[in-house]
């Protein structure tokens, strides 16, 4: 294992290259982790995800824009890559799958890929059905795969419709399934409404949620080494 | 900010042309704030590895702006067939059209491309659009084009219908798309290559461009 000065160095490295949108920086970062033997869910924890809770901040502070967040998210992507099959479960409790998707008729994904980027991170198996996806899709393959998380994506108000039909039929076979519903015409009283147990209004903040989500995740993970 | 040295900047590393455009009408909301367009295209008889060079011509000019303190976003000459990252997403919410009439390098010819007065439509394109405040060129607004029309009569696949190109109606089809794909993609079965481009060789701008170099 690196000593402290190096372990920080390498988080370091990997938290700017998301930032900065350095896809080679976070690359180099990942490999040297993987090199110097850190602990790989750590390398994404405190240095990727690190970095991407930045870049959230960034866009608040509409320093910032989508062309950044995609350029960052792009970044993160080259790191996880090369941290990710050295990941071990993390063992939280929460081991997981998702089903994610845009709703038919609507071909708007980048907050749906922003999602399904911090679920990558946070170690979920993700099943993504991609954009303009039939509503009988998700029910089949939430069934199939028994994913106790449903993420359902709409742009338009007229894709949006399709939504209660799907969180309705999942629910009746499957009361336990989580549904996240997100995009820009939807609410959080049409959430509520339709049964949806959770929502995100745009991408970013699906991103802010789904960082949220991912900082939990990492607080239970800290908390557990505490016990230890 | 200086526009010029910008440009300078960019021919010494090869660009062809330059230019730099006032591109807020063309902007969707993702963009909003990128409101110049800069244009670079590069000759396709100066290299084969155009598209490479563009890329990195591209590339300086980011790193330009960014040592500047501004914001940029590139779209590659090939947007259309990448599709390997996030930021791919956004490549198609605008085009290298839009930002080579607004900087006043080309008009829409009746063949649906660009045409340059110097090199006609023998040239490949990128665009990198930024916040910094360069001064921008002079637009084209309409064809000159003229009564010419080479190109609709020697099209095989009649595709080219022979508008004159405006700004008033800046998405007017001036090709039939799909006549012109269907020819291509036969072709391609049959030997292996498209095998077309009469609209580019017969425009007498493309010509006059190739004699002059």
């Amino acid at each position: 294992m690196a000593d402290e000065t190096r372990k920080k160095e390498i988080l370091d490295k990997l938290r700017n290259g998301v930032i900065q949108y350095d896809e080679d920086a976070c690359r180099e970062g990942a490999q040297e982790a993987i090199a110097e033997g850190l602990d790989a869910n750590e390398a994404i924890f405190d240095g990727l995800v690190s970095g991407m809770e930045e870049v959230g901040r960034l866009f608040e502070a509409q320093e910032y824009f989508v062309p950044e967040i995609l350029m960052c998210a792009d970044a993160l992507y080259a790191g996880l890559e090369i941290l990710k099959p050295h990941c071990k479960q993390m063992d939280l409790g929460v081991k997981g799958s998702v089903v994610i998707g845009t709703v038919e008729g609507d071909v708007h994904d980048i907050g749906k890929n922003l999602v399904k980027m911090m679920f990558d991170v946070a170690g979920f198996t993700v099943y993504d059905l991609g954009r303009d996806v039939p509503l009988d899709k998700f029910v089949e393959e939430q069934l199939k795969t028994d994913s106790e998380l449903v993420c359902l994506s709409a742009m338009m108000t007229t894709s949006m419709v399709g939504m209660p039909k799907v969180i309705e039929k999942i629910k009746e076979k499957n009361p336990n399934c989580m549904i996240m519903i997100g995009g820009a015409p939807t609410s959080k009283e049409l959430a509520d409404k339709w049964g949806a147990d959770g929502y995100a209004e745009d991408a970013s903040n699906a991103l802010k949620e789904a960082i949220k989500m991912v900082a939990f995740l990492k607080k239970l993970r800290d908390e557990k080494a505490q016990k230890k | 900010m200086d526009a010029k040295q910008l440009k300078q900047f960019l021919h010494t590393e090869g660009a062809t042309l330059v230019g730099v455009g006032d591109v807020t009408k063309a902007l969707p909301k993702e963009i909003v704030h990128l409101n110049r367009g800069i244009a670079i295209a590069v000759n396709r008889n100066l290299t084969r590895e155009t598209v490479d060079q563009l890329v990195r011509l591209q590339t300086l000019a980011e790193g330009w702006l960014k040592a500047n303190g501004h914001r940029s976003l590139s779209i590659p000459p090939d947007s259309d067939r990448r599709k390997d990252k996030l930021i791919t997403k956004l490549y198609k919410l605008f085009c290298h059209k839009t930002a080579a009439t607004c900087s006043g390098l080309g008009w829409i010819g009746k063949n649906g491309l660009i045409i340059n007065e110097q090199y006609g439509s023998k040239l490949t394109w990128a665009t990198v659009l930024t916040d910094a405040p360069l001064g921008p060129d002079k637009p084209y607004i309409s064809s000159r084009c003229g009564d010419c029309d080479l190109c609709v009569k020697h099209c095989p696949s009649g595709a080219v219908q022979g508008h004159l190109w405006s700004l008033r109606n800046p998405l007017m089809e001036m090709v039939s798309y799909d006549k012109c794909r269907s020819l291509k993609s036969g072709r391609t079965a049959l030997k292996g290559k498209p095998n077309c481009g009469f609209c580019v060789t017969v425009c007498p701008y493309s010509r006059n461009g190739g004699a002059r170099k």
